[in-house]
């Protein structure tokens, strides 16, 4: 039994349901659809709802705390020396335990945990099978429940439609979840590694070395978890990109908007659509071959010492990345400048450019910042460039020829490989996640405050 | 030259217009707008331009100052000068014309800049004042010319959007007047003013004629009437009739003249 | 007439004047050939790139042969006549293939005899090599006991030498094949045994350690299948959604804390839904890490906003009047929508989708998180098989110290980006196609 032959059962089920009921609805009136309320195929959704909703929801309560449970009843099981054990070492525990599950000719020898999962195997066992039973019943029910129900007066349709009612409802609230789930992983993890690693540490220390103990026994470093150098080095890169997509992007969408002919314009914005669509994973590659090469090269041959990861390299690709960006949003800010204001200046005998210096660009401005700041957002978040590009060494520097280290390449760099779900290391990944969240959703919401509010001015 | 116009007999004199339109045609890419008109335009009148939407009015008057040069698909042919020299001669310079020609917009259109920003804007770019005394100088008296100096004199630093809609609009008058033109083109500038803001410019432009060959287009024919000593009446983008605003309301020559100024279309 | 003063008449004519027109005129000039070059500039970023892509990537389709006269040894193989099928294929598989190589080797450069000569010598042949003799005799046992010439694979760094991208003329100890090994090279190329192909297995096998081995196939499969889970989830959750919002929800403080928060997760980072799937799919759901299942869930959560907004815009271009004229036939709410409003919004919903999806098929950052970052030969079979996807892939690839990687990571990345356009091109022929003026 899996949990897929549940899921399909139920599916099966629903289709019986959808089939007889709609034939009961049929043979109520002999046929003549005309004496129904709802038309048959209504009846039969109706049932169709009724066999499938109950066993779905008992089915995804089974997939999202099945194993949870029969995990707590395994450990709670436990001897008492390895329960010992567990207090400290949870997830080493747990992760033979699980191992031993999954494969079981693996090199597991110690008769408890052995023993542990051959419990848990029995309980899943156990488990998959009343949830089959319970979500087949309950199906079943539904099913009668709706045979019952249907007769020429019963309001089908009207029901089947509350029920997608409720389903639009819950669509929607997905959305919400995300973001609550979003917050509730971030802060519950980050409070666990705040537990470990005081605040104040974290926020103002100055010094990055997360490497931990392996083993509680191990008289190692404890780590350092000072993110100080991440965020300067975050903001370094961030800037650097700017430095390069700000200009570029912002006089790019002037000469589009303002001088470009129509056809110039029709190559150029599908050239900056092709740029904005390569995913940044190329952008990596792109940096780490060609670029961090080039300028590594260019200082040696003006006599700069230019690191081969320097915060340049990674800064100049991403500010490429972001182009398109800076570009398209400050193209709809300069847009929404309305022609009159143009014209006035023209008429007054203004060029073109002294038009858009002193008239266009300052009553674009609140959007053009808050383009920015869209743009700053996303350069704070990416991640794929800096990993590629950017180095490892989190050195507390403003100087952009050497390496530096960021917010995203050390989550990535804490969470890929080897690792336990408890330590002060993977848990600093999600303070880091969290200290970025929260830092581009403030721009995110001030910048969109900000275009909202210009909108209005002008519509 | 103002002088003399003003003492001799305009049906006998021979004067040298301002402005002078020669067989003008504009296209809007297939669409001809405005077909072979050609119209003297003098220092000491103020000019009605009139006739219904779509006549092709605006579309010519925005040829006076090119501001169709900004209009990609807009082609103009024929002939017009000013002071006799042809503005749509290569060697023109369109921003030193648009300089001599001011243009007031239908909705008024002050920059989001204060007071004193929007009248200066102008002297500044073309270099007209060579210190900020002088500066001061034009903006108080462009504000003077345009009737409005008594009521912003004690808040020039607050924006121009702040006032209302007939004080916007003489700020844009002062605007124009602050560069110094020689002729002044009004696009509807009272289509978008409620009557009383309406009669203040009225009363303005009453007070600009004679300085400035004033061009005005207008929806309004009581307002043709009342401001306008010549007056042409535009249809389908011809220019039906041409003459003396007095003769034009009581005596026109042309049917559709009549038809239009006794309400039968437009 | 008011008492104000008349300004002097301004003299346009004044060679102070003229200047100063120049002088702007001339500014106007540099600050649009400033915009000009900006586009350019961005124009040329894009051609750098992708040309830089296409330089490396167009070799990575290739790969170097070397043309072998390997005898099929009956002493090792056995011999398929003499014993039954199944032993005759346990023996070929327990067979120490290296011999059949080390014999042809030996065959074609008698002169090296020393050991550890011959160890080098090969090391020009790829390690696959074995695998391919074996099969060869596993399809046609009737092989054994002739001589035949077998084309196999060269090792990385004999193709590399082959593409020119080891210099044959720089001094030995800055050459990863060294003089013996170039002697050899040069030996199979004057005889004629190496060539340069088109590279197939690149395109049907799973990753390796080796460059001349590994292929998009696995990651491809990775990536087909984590976008249907992403398909399955993200389409109808962000449609439902978009039409709740648009069609059927009150004006009321849930219903825009609803939108505010669609415009935010738009804008949060991808590597923090990378995180939430951490946390929650495979730290409180405990699915199976690497799984394409898990990949799929969160990258549909981050592409969900893509489509809601693009769905809840082309919902709203459908114009009330086709819902009045619905309405006035007696049909529900539900049916207006179902019948009349989504089937002719359902292009520019297409449409949002399709670019939903290539952005999906992009992303890296929530995949490493979740496990998929994993070196995998197999090609994945299922939704909870151990998998990986192309941009991963090309991660991986240029992670990859060997120098072989580098060509292998640009066709990669070339096939990457043929999708992404073939996508794109789709959504773009879809709202040409279906584009309607109301």
């Amino acid at each position: 039994m899996t949990s897929a032959a549940i899921f399909l059962t139920l599916v099966l089920l629903a289709f019986i349901a959808f089939v007889t009921v709609r034939q009961r609805s049929l043979a109520s009136v002999s046929g003549d659809t005309s004496k129904l309320h709802s038309l048959p195929r209504h009846y039969g959704y109706y049932a169709a709802v009724c066999a499938l909703i109950p066993g779905l929801l008992i089915f995804f309560v089974w997939v999202i705390t099945g194993k949870n449970i029969i995990e707590g009843l395994v450990i709670s099981g436990l001897p008492d020396g390895l329960s010992a054990q567990y207090q400290e070492q949870a997830s080493l525990v747990l992760n033979r335990i699980r191992l031993a599950v999954e494969n079981p000719a693996s090199s597991e020898k110690h008769p408890d945990i052995l023993a542990a999962a051959q419990q848990f195997h029995a309980l899943y066992v156990r488990g998959i099978w009343a949830t089959f039973v319970l979500a087949v019943a309950s199906g079943v029910g539904g099913l009668v429940f709706a045979n019952y129900k249907t007769n020429p007066d019963f309001r089908a349709r009207n029901s089947f439609e509350r029920v997608l009612t409720i389903l639009l409802i819950l669509s929607s609230v997905i959305a919400i979840i995300t973001t609550v789930g979003i917050v509730a992983s971030l802060l519950f993890e980050s409070l666990r590694f705040f537990q470990q690693v005081s605040v104040v540490d974290f926020v103002f220390g100055l010094h990055w070395s997360p490497q931990t103990a392996l083993r509680a026994d191990q008289v190692a470093s404890a780590g350092a978890f000072g993110a100080v150098p991440l965020f300067t080095g975050t903001l370094l890169i961030s800037l650097l990109a700017m430095m390069v997509a700000g200009p570029i992007g912002l006089m790019s969408a002037v000469y589009l908007t303002q001088y470009a002919s129509a056809r110039t314009r029709k190559i150029a914005k599908p050239v900056l659509e092709v740029l904005a669509g390569v995913p940044t994973v190329v952008y990596g590659f792109f940096a780490a071959l060609t670029v961090a090469p080039f300028f590594r090269d260019l200082g040696e041959a003006i006599g700069v010492e230019i690191a081969s990861e320097s915060a340049l390299a990674a800064g100049f690709v991403m500010g490429i990345m972001i182009i398109p960006f800076v570009s398209s949003l400050s193209d709809d800010a300069i847009t929404a400048v309305p022609k009159s204001l143009k014209d006035g200046s023209l008429a007054l005998g203004a060029t073109r450019s002294e038009t858009i210096t002193n008239v266009i660009l300052p009553a674009a401005l609140p959007g053009i910042v808050g383009a920015f700041l869209l743009a700053i957002s996303r350069a704070v978040g990416e991640t794929m460039i800096v990993v590629m590009a950017a180095g490892m060494q989190p050195n507390l520097t403003a100087n952009p020829f050497e390496a530096v280290t960021t917010v995203t390449v050390q989550i990535v760099a804490l969470l890929t490989g080897d690792q336990e779900f408890d330590s002060a290391k993977t848990l600093s990944a999600f303070a880091l996640g969290l200290a970025l969240f929260l830092s581009t959703m403030v721009l995110n919401v001030f910048a969109l405050r900000i275009v909202r509010k210009y909108r209005e001015v002008y519509d | 030259m103002l002088d003399m116009s003003t003492k001799v007999d305009p049906m006998t004199e021979i004067r040298t217009p301002k402005m002078a339109a020669k067989d003008v045609n504009v296209f809007y890419g297939d669409n001809h707008a405005v077909k072979g008109i050609s119209l003297d335009l003098y220092r000491d009148e103020v000019t009605a331009l009139i006739g219904p939407s779509g006549c092709g009015k605006s579309t010519f008057l925005r040829c006076l100052n090119r501001m169709n040069d900004t209009v990609a698909t807009c082609r103009v042919e024929g002939n017009i000068t000013l002071d006799g020299d042809d503005i749509y001669d290569p060697k023109i310079d369109v921003v030193q014309l648009r300089a001599r020609v001011g243009m007031v917009f239908q909705k008024p259109n002050p920059f989001p800049k204060s007071i004193y920003d929007n009248i200066a804007y102008g002297p500044r770019i073309h270099g007209l004042a060579r210190e900020r005394a002088d500066l001061d100088e034009i903006v108080a008296t462009s504000l003077e010319k345009a009737g409005l100096w008594n009521e912003v004199k004690d808040r020039l630093d607050s924006p121009g959007t702040a006032l209302s809609g007939g004080q916007q609009q003489r700020l844009c008058i002062a605007r124009a007047i602050a560069v110094n033109p020689e002729v002044i083109l009004m696009d509807e500038p009272c289509s978008a003013l409620d009557p009383i803001a309406t009669a203040k410019v009225e009363a303005l432009i009453d007070e600009l004629k004679g300085r400035y060959a004033i061009i005005i287009v207008t929806h309004s024919m009581q307002q043709a009437a009342r401001i306008s000593q010549k007056t042409a009446f535009f249809h389908m983008g011809d220019l039906v009739e041409h003459g003396d605003t007095t003769q034009i309301f009581t005596a026109p020559k042309e049917e559709r003249t009549r038809d239009y100024i006794t309400g039968r279309f437009g | 007439m008011s008492n104000t003063r008349d300004f002097e008449p301004t003299d346009w004519k004044s060679p102070e004047m003229q200047a100063r027109t120049r002088k702007r005129y001339r500014r106007d000039r540099t600050f649009r050939a400033m915009g000009f070059s900006a586009v350019i500039l961005a124009g040329l970023f894009l051609v750098l790139l992708i040309g830089r892509i296409f330089q490396d990537g167009a070799m990575g389709f290739m790969q170097t042969s070397i043309d072998l006269d390997v005898t099929f040894s009956e002493e090792l193989l056995g011999d398929p006549r003499a014993m039954d099928a199944e032993a005759f294929e346990e023996q070929v598989r327990q067979a120490n293939m290296s011999r059949l190589l080390d014999a042809a080797l030996t065959a074609q450069f008698p002169e090296v005899t020393s050991r550890r000569d011959r160890r080098a010598l090969i090391r020009i042949i790829s390690g696959g090599a074995r695998e391919q003799l074996r099969n060869m005799v596993l399809e046609t046992p009737a092989i054994v006991g002739t001589t035949k010439t077998v084309r196999l694979l060269a090792a990385d760094d004999i193709d590399q030498l082959r593409k020119g991208k080891i210099d044959a003329n720089e001094p030995e100890a800055n050459r990863k094949v060294k003089d013996q090994e170039l002697g050899w090279y040069n030996k199979l190329v004057e005889e004629d045994r190496v060539s340069l192909n088109f590279h197939t297995r690149f395109f049907t096998s799973g990753d390796s350690r080796d460059p001349e081995l590994a292929g998009i196939w696995g990651a491809t499969v990775g990536s087909a299948i984590t976008l249907v889970v992403t398909l399955l989830i993200a389409f109808p959750v962000g449609v439902l959604t978009a039409i709740y919002l648009e069609e059927f929800a009150p004006q009321n403080r849930l219903t825009d804390i609803i939108e505010i928060n669609i415009n935010n997760l738009a804008a949060v980072p991808s590597i923090v839904f990378g995180l939430l799937g951490l946390a929650v799919f495979l730290g409180v759901m405990h699915l199976p890490r690497s799984a394409p299942l898990v990949g799929g869930l969160t990258l549909a959560l981050m592409t969900l906003p893509t489509i809601i907004i693009a769905a809840r815009a082309s919902i709203k271009a459908v114009p009330p009047s086709i819902r009045d004229a619905a309405r006035g036939l007696g049909a529900s709410p539900m049916q207006v929508v179902f019948h009349h409003v989504v089937p002719l919004a359902m292009p520019g919903i297409l449409t949002g989708t399709i670019i939903g999806m290539a952005q999906a098929l992009g992303e890296t950052a929530p995949l490493l998180m979740i496990g998929m970052v994993a070196f995998i030969v197999d090609i994945p079979g299922g939704f909870t098989d151990a998998a990986t996807a192309l941009p991963v892939q090309i991660f991986l690839w240029a992670d990859s110290p060997e120098r072989a990687f580098v060509e292998k990571t640009s066709a990669a990345i070339m096939v990457l980006l043929t999708f992404l356009i073939a996508m794109n091109g789709l959504a773009i022929w879809l709202r040409q196609k279906f584009e309607r003026q109301w």
